[in-house]
């Protein structure tokens, strides 16, 4: 397709903790778009972004940015990391510790561009610590700054490996909210390894799962994470943590994400092929719950 | 849950809400849903689907007249009463299919509810859900 900016075909065999897996992608990403993979540890997503970059070779397959070709395994092409002009962001980043805020970020630029150095601080409210190192920054100003870092390459593709995972969930809010200001004003296409549900659907307006390896679902993140095949609105995904008979019913306890504790009455044939630590999924209809404001 | 087996004979559309009517062995069901981001292929006119709800959303009557809002009214025969302090479960058969309401026990000893007993079980609109078969 024309929209299309990266096609992605390429196998690797990987060795994780459950013995050998064979990453085997193929798909293609649309330009000037925010793209999230979503999977479990170990089921490639860091590696598909580690051979994006170029720091990983695949063992075959290719991988073509517009009209350039990066990899090619028959033709035997594999264009280095620095002439892709990729950003990546790892999880553990670190900044240079003997440079200031705005020298981390000019540093990064491939010519120095003063305006466009201001425009970055002002856009992650950094201004006012520009001259500040980065042993003197919070956890979240660090992000803030690598952020800044990664866009002041002014990259093709912006590669983003859970950003947010070290921060706590007010701070990883505001900077969702950043990475989504950042995204819009640059418009660069960006790829986003996330296992958090709530920052797929906050930036992303396209979800890819790998599990094990393949991509198992691809879409739009309403579409992609609603089971479409009950037609109750409201559905929470978790793990049986209790059941007990109350009367002549069953109190099922649910855990589900952000440590959740939900209560369900079930009775006897609802029960029949499920056991405690079973993953369920927990659906009322959009008519039942009420809404009230946090206190 | 309660499932019953039917097929899909109209659908009704205003804004986000849709109203499905769905006919299990020549009897008229309602289901009042929500609209999804991606409409569901199995959600069309003509396509066999299963009618859910849940046990708590069956209310029971006996001898009831005059009229009421609940769309979806079973006559049924009463098999089994399983009754608990608060809670009792009644095990019913609509046609062939078998039912259950949970009410209060307190509601079954009001209502005289014994097996054999012909009670109309109903149940709201908004309060079935519909599943892919």
């Amino acid at each position: 397709m024309e929209n299309d900016v990266i096609d992605i075909d390429i196998e690797k065999m990987m060795l994780t903790a459950n013995g050998p897996m064979n990453l085997a992608v193929r798909t293609t990403i649309p330009s000037g778009e925010l793209i999230a993979l979503f999977g479990e540890s170990g089921s490639g997503k860091t590696t598909l972004l580690r051979i994006l970059a170029g720091l990983v070779s695949p063992d075959k397959g290719s991988i073509k940015f517009r009209n350039t070709v990066w990899f090619d395994s028959g033709k035997q092409i594999n264009i280095a990391p620095q002439q892709r002009n990729v950003s990546l962001m790892f999880q553990d980043f670190a900044l240079f510790p003997n440079m200031t805020v705005e020298q981390n970020i000019q540093f990064a630029q491939p010519e120095r561009d003063n305006t466009s150095v201001n425009e970055l601080l002002d856009n992650f409210g950094l201004t006012e610590f520009r001259k500040r190192k980065p042993n003197g920054l919070s956890g979240g100003q660090k992000q803030r700054v690598a952020l800044a870092r990664a866009l002041a390459r002014k990259p093709q593709l912006l590669l983003l490996d859970e950003p947010l995972s070290a921060l706590d969930a007010e701070m990883r809010h505001a900077l969702q909210d950043e990475i989504a200001k950042a995204h819009s004003l640059s418009g660069v296409t960006t790829l986003m390894v996330s296992h958090d549900l709530n920052e797929v659907f906050r930036l992303a307006s396209q979800v890819i799962c790998i599990e094990n390896g393949v991509i198992t679902r691809n879409g739009k993140p309403e579409a992609v994470f609603s089971d479409n095949s009950i037609s109750g609105k409201v559905q929470i995904t978790g793990q049986i943590a209790r059941i007990e008979k109350q009367d002549t019913i069953y109190v099922v306890t649910v855990t589900s994400g952000n440590n959740q504790i939900i209560k369900v009455i079930a009775f006897e044939n609802d029960l029949e092929n499920l056991k405690i630590g079973d993953r369920v999924m927990v659906f009322s209809k959009a008519f039942n719950p009420i809404i009230s404001r946090l206190k | 849950m309660n499932k019953l087996s039917g097929i899909i004979n109209n659908i009704q559309q205003s804004g986000a809400i849709i109203l499905v009517d769905v006919d299990v062995d020549g009897h008229g069901f309602s289901a009042m849903l929500i609209e999804s981001v991606t409409q569901p292929e199995w959600l069309q006119t003509g396509n066999t689907i299963d009618l859910v709800f849940k046990e708590t959303e069956v209310s029971l009557a006996k001898n009831l007249s005059g009229m009421i809002s609940m769309r979806n009214r079973m006559k049924c025969t009463v098999q089994y009463i399983e009754r608990g302090e608060l809670l009792s479960k009644v095990d019913l058969k609509f046609k062939d299919y078998p039912i259950t309401s949970a009410i209060t026990t307190r509601s079954v000893d009001s209502l005289n509810i014994k097996i054999g007993d012909e009670v109309e079980a109903l149940v709201k609109a908004n309060e079935v859900s519909l599943m892919k078969k």
